[in-house]
């Protein structure tokens, strides 16, 4: 059932002390001149790297042009933020509802413009209802948003608004952001007695902290709904299943601390389905109409 | 919401019975939920526009929310007690903004009202006032986030879950799911500009 959260905790707790006490002795060496070059903290927990390109160097390229960055490099930085988020909750243990959400997503993407990435998708132990994406193809969603979902094209519509964000390169334009506008200085500055990095800098978990606690910009968040809408009816599935889930999230108030994360990073949901309804009008209406699929459906297969 | 506190962190055993809880709140959460007509509609026997129409409502009027939803069409119950079909735009959440609009004209006013409210609430940068409660059951939080130390073997695992083209193809062609042609949404510049056509399946 969880063989892969045994011992997560105690390796983590292992990592995190000895790097901190590695760390700990060296807090000067994190000036702002240093910032932009590779602060390697060493640990075991060092992950292959495709692009064979260590944090540092990839915040650089950040920092600089985002043609800069190719494919590898991009799937690595989504590795980086993967492990940062994957490091907030477990992975859940649901092995038949991580295949099934795997193969979804993995038809959506096919439709989408970059149909070749390693996507990957996964759902987090976690009772709120969010979902999130990382730079190469990396989509996840919480337990909580799957049991709240009606139906599958509900879940489709919030899959394909996250595989949006990734083909749009929207996390590497608010990293850019964030790496110009100086707060990289600010944030290593503030949370380097928190890091136990290793494979990860600590230029990268400060960044990815930092992303996805505050969100990305509200026009992406726009731009994803519709587009989104367009890639998940493309890949057969209800246009309007984006929009009833947004319904669902609008009853939920902001002081829910279920929902509280998704509605304080997101543009409030009522805004989002004006934006919807001015986009598609009656447009994809012969789309629709297909009869709801309960994921209990596909899941009892 | 559900009284009882769970400390979801502990034992698989503890795991399970929060989501057991869960799926049983779900569940409650899916019916029932309050809507209120954002401008006048005609409240329909079957999810579609053409349908007999069972009763004229006024923007504002109270529905509550079935469990039915046919593509734009969702099932609600009247104050009056009659069930039937509205479409989902044409209802909001009470209190929420922009939770009423003016006239029965479908796209035109309700955009302009997305533009104006743009920046008048929810922008919430920062995220800082995320509840840090630990009492019952809460998502996961900015707190979460920034406590966070990054998990390399939990990004192994996930990798482990990708499924290949070929395995998304057998899922589509067992789930009944055909690609189709559809073309791009006209984006906020470019709305207003007339009937974008779209292609039909």
């Amino acid at each position: 059932m969880t063989p892969f959260m045994l011992g997560r905790r105690g390796l983590r707790a292992a990592l995190a002390t000895s790097l901190l006490l590695a760390a700990s002795g060296a807090p000067a060496q994190f000036n702002a001149l240093r910032l932009l070059g590779s602060v390697n903290l060493g640990g075991p927990a060092t992950a292959p790297s495709p692009g064979g390109a260590s944090g540092g160097d990839l915040l650089q390229l950040l920092s600089q042009s985002l043609e800069q960055i190719d494919e590898p490099k991009e799937i690595e930085i989504g590795r980086q933020l993967a492990a940062v988020l994957l490091g907030s909750k477990p992975i859940h243990g649901d092995m038949a509802l991580q295949a099934y959400v795997n193969r979804l997503g993995r038809w959506i993407s096919l439709h989408s413009t970059r149909p070749n990435l390693p996507w990957a998708f996964v759902v987090i132990d976690d009772d709120g209802y969010n979902a999130f994406a990382a730079p190469g193809g990396f989509v996840f969603v919480t337990k909580g948003l799957v049991d709240r979902v009606r139906d599958e094209a509900e879940l489709a519509g919030i899959l394909a608004h996250e595989i949006t964000h990734v083909t749009s390169k929207h996390h590497l334009v608010a990293l850019r952001a964030k790496a110009q506008a100086g707060l990289l200085t600010q944030l290593v500055a503030s949370q380097l007695r928190n890091n136990a990095g290793g494979w990860v800098s600590a230029q990268m978990l400060a960044l990815g902290r930092n992303l996805y606690g505050s969100g990305l910009d509200q026009q992406d968040e726009f731009d994803a709904d519709r587009n989104g809408i367009v890639l998940a009816t493309r890949a057969g599935f209800d246009p309007y299943g984006l929009a009833a889930a947004l319904q669902q999230l609008r009853t939920a108030t902001p002081d829910d601390p279920l929902f509280a994360l998704s509605l304080s990073t997101h543009p409030a949901p009522q805004l989002r389905l004006d934006r919807i309804e001015l986009a598609m009008g009656s447009r994809l209406d012969g789309f629709a109409g297909q009869p709801p699929v309960p994921l209990a459906l596909r899941l009892a297969r | 919401m559900i009284g009882a506190a769970i400390d979801r962190r502990k034992t698989p055993g503890h795991r399970w019975l929060a989501v057991s809880l869960l799926a049983w709140a779900g569940g409650a959460l899916a019916d029932g939920d309050p809507g209120v007509l954002r401008r006048a509609a005609d409240l329909r026997a079957t999810p579609s526009a053409s349908a007999p129409s069972l009763a004229s409502l006024p923007a504002q009027a109270s529905v509550t929310r079935l469990a039915g939803r046919e593509g734009a069409w969702i099932q609600v119950r009247t104050a009056a007690g009659q069930t039937g079909w509205l479409h989902l735009f044409d209802v909001g959440s009470p209190g929420a903004a922009g939770g009423t609009g003016s006239g029965a004209g479908q796209a035109a006013s309700s955009g302009l009202r997305g533009l104006t409210n743009l920046f008048s609430r929810g922008s919430g940068a920062g995220g800082t006032t995320v509840a840090t409660t630990t009492v019952g059951i809460r998502g996961l939080s900015a707190e979460d986030i920034a406590n966070a130390q990054p998990d390399a073997a939990a990004v192994a695992r996930m990798e482990g879950l990708r499924q290949s083209e070929a395995e998304a193809r057998a899922f589509a062609a067992s789930a009944s799911l055909k690609s189709q042609t559809v073309e791009a949404l006209p984006g906020p510049a470019a709305t207003g500009a007339g009937p974008a056509g779209g292609s039909t399946p």
